[in-house]
């Protein structure tokens, strides 16, 4: 088993560099660069750009060996305060810090600045993580309850009435775009209506700082029921839609599985020995059906930390989506990379979990 | 999936490998594909889909010539906020004064486009790189697999970025390229998955006995067999890139506002709803989902019809 840890990891290396590296050369060929602010203001000369670009490690019109630099900068190998790949200690810039390497770049865990703020990367996600987290969080805990009951009764009612109505409207909640959706809800709920609010996780006025601050944790600590009463009434539509367009494909994942174990001869088996009917669907065909259902959700959990992007901007949710979205529209390398990098080390750990609660769950995987 | 009908013995394309030999006979005579024709046919909800689908086609062809104004024409004295559906304008007109139904009409010609040429090219690539892949093995395979790893895990708004770099921003053929090149990895896993197991048949070593070169057993032999899963997937990519246009479009990382499709539409419409203006956001989302919809249910009478054992 640990064999199988270490060989899986070691096998996530090259992948995790190689993404890191084309998302990095795309990005230094997007167009404009962090530099394009600055083109149309007369006050600030080239020479302040040059500064401004040599501090966060960047060159102007990086040729194929600059954007080398530049990502060797950004990983830790270069240093580009002057000693190239040599640390102050005169060792290679790669080794950790207490063997003599320097202490720029994400192997030192140094994730850089984000370039429109200023302020470290690390800063920034830890404060869009919580507000993320609540609202992935409950409709995930939503969505795949309700996908489960939702599927493991429809497998078990195959072809009835109910197996079909739930196929139906699965269908057309996947179909729906999630910002049309969104959107529509809004209209309904928030215009109309006036039943709930339809941006932000607090409200400004009564809220006593922005959401995520270190004055509005305290603020929280002193007197959390109000606040958790507001956000949870900013938590219903987003959550909402999330849950409608995730719903569908989760539940017909339970459906299919739940079919696959209820057809296996060993649920023939208990239903010819008189088990009553629940004891069968329960004990035999579900635990087992339970393996791949344990898998998907293991996997779809490193997603959630990269938030929904068109249901955070629709809603005005402060999570990691939005983070992501300023990132790419403000062309902030180090903010988008730090968070790229984040995401893909969590599929790959989900991922090694999802096959080491395989192993758990089933008795009959060896690794 | 949703119909009952008894799994009829003649095999499908992804049935198991001694039935190989059959699937070769039953493909010269079609027997095959009129067999899932047939199957398909029952399904209610995918002939229903098919003909919605049929129609979103005839609209996107004629349906910008026989359309009531025209799409970009935006009136000297537009009614501010716009005009809610009326017999003159049936979906409304939105803040500048244009006909929502004209758009609506015309946005299916380019969301349609880069839904199905982007199907295509995945499709393609998809099945040359799979069916590579899987034939050959080792270090090819190795290599192909390693590139799909990394375009699965490439965020798409850096790729569309970087194309408008070198295409320029908001036109629709390097959105259907750019869509394309993102969307066939998933193809191509499935084809290597196939390919892994076809490639031990019975009916794969006769052809190799009798001195068939690897390039037609490759493609006149594996392939047919591969095709059912491949096309459910084309289905189910179409209908995700329809939606993902919009998505896009929505971001501002789109389809140009001087082009009409219906993400276009849609983006235009977001600070309408706030307004109480329903009808500039609701009828192009509404083509978007409808449209969807009866795509993938076609996807899903397909999967009956193609591969009978499957539940999904």
């Amino acid at each position: 088993m640990i064999q199988f840890i270490v060989r899986r990891t070691l096998q996530a290396i090259p992948v995790i560099f190689l993404i890191s590296v084309v998302s990095f050369v795309l990005m230094q060929q997007a167009p404009g660069g962090p530099q394009a602010a600055f083109n149309q203001n007369p006050h600030i000369s080239p020479e302040q750009v040059d500064a401004w670009l040599r501090r966060w490690c960047l060159e102007r019109n990086p040729d194929l060996l600059g954007t080398v630099r530049e990502y060797l900068g950004w990983l830790g190998a270069y240093n580009c305060t002057g000693g190239g790949f040599v640390s102050e200690h005169g060792l290679p810039n790669f080794l950790p810090a207490f063997l003599g390497g320097g202490s720029n770049g994400v192997v030192h865990g140094d994730f850089g600045f984000s370039i429109v703020t200023g302020r470290p990367v690390l800063d920034l996600i830890l404060e869009r993580l919580p507000a993320t987290f609540i609202l992935m969080g409950t409709a995930f805990v939503i969505w795949v309850t309700i996908a489960v009951v939702v599927g493991v009764l429809a497998a078990v009612k195959r072809y009835s009435f109910f197996d079909q109505a739930v196929t139906f409207i699965g269908y057309v909640l996947y179909s729906l775009p999630t910002f049309w959706l969104g959107l529509i809800l809004i209209f309904i709920f928030g215009v109309e209506l006036h039943l709930l609010p339809t941006q932000g996780i607090i409200a400004v006025r009564t809220s006593p700082a922005p959401f995520g601050t270190p004055e509005f944790w305290t603020a929280f600590a002193a007197k959390p029921l109000p606040l958790i009463q507001d956000i949870a009434g900013h938590l219903v539509l987003p959550v909402v839609t999330l849950v409608a367009v995730s719903i569908a494909a989760d539940s017909r994942f339970v459906r299919s599985a739940m079919l696959d174990t209820l057809s296996q001869d060993y649920v023939r088996t208990a239903r010819a020995k008189g088990l009553p009917p629940r004891s069968v669907i329960f004990k035999h065909a579900f635990r087992n059906a339970l393996l791949p259902i344990l898998t998907n959700v293991a996997l779809e959990i490193a997603f959630l930390f990269s938030g929904a992007i068109v249901t955070e901007t629709i809603f005005s949710w402060p999570g990691m989506g939005r983070l992501y979205f300023e990132g790419v529209s403000g062309r902030d390398y180090f903010l988008l990379m730090g968070i790229l990098l984040i995401g893909s080390l969590l599929v790959v750990f989900f991922n090694i979990i999802a096959d080491v609660l395989y192993a758990v769950a089933d008795p009959r995987i060896r690794y | 999936m949703a119909n009952g009908h008894p799994v009829p013995p003649v095999a499908a394309p992804a049935d198991s490998h001694d039935m190989g030999a059959d699937v070769e006979v039953a493909l010269e005579s079609l027997g095959q594909w009129q067999l899932a024709w047939r199957r398909f046919k029952r399904h209610r909800l995918a002939m229903a889909g098919l003909a919605i689908f049929l129609f979103m086609i005839v609209v996107a062809i004629v349906g910008p010539i026989a359309a009531p104004y025209n799409p970009l024409y935006i009136p000297n004295s537009p009614i501010p906020g716009g005009e809610p559906p009326s017999l003159s304008h049936l979906f409304g007109t939105d803040d500048v004064g244009r006909d929502v139904f004209t758009m609506v009409i015309n946005g299916a010609r380019i969301s349609l486009a880069i839904g199905g040429f982007s199907m295509l090219i995945a499709g393609f690539v998809g099945v040359a790189v799979g069916a590579i892949s899987g034939y050959a093995g080792g270090l090819v395979d190795n290599v192909l697999m390693r590139i799909v790893d990394v375009l699965f895990a490439i965020p798409f708004l850096f790729v569309i970025l970087v194309a408008a770099r070198f295409f320029g921003q908001g036109q629709v053929i390097p959105l259907i390229l750019i869509f394309g090149l993102l969307s066939w990895p998933l193809i191509a896993r499935l084809v290597r998955a196939q390919y892994l197991s076809l490639r031990e048949a019975d009916f794969v070593e006769a052809a190799r006995a009798v001195g068939v070169g690897n390039m037609r057993i490759t493609f006149r032999h594996i392939l047919p067999n591969a095709l059912g899963p491949v096309i459910v997937a084309m289905t189910l990519i179409m209908a995700g890139n329809i939606v993902l246009e919009a998505f896009v479009s929505f971001l501002n990382f789109g389809i140009s506002p001087d082009q009409i499709s219906w993400g276009n539409a849609l983006s235009n419409a977001q600070p309408a709803l706030s307004l109480g203006n329903w009808w500039w956001a609701f009828f192009p989302g509404m083509a978007i989902a409808l449209t969807v919809i009866a795509i993938n249910f076609v996807g899903d009478g397909l999967r009956d019809a193609l591969d009978p054992r499957s539940h999904l």
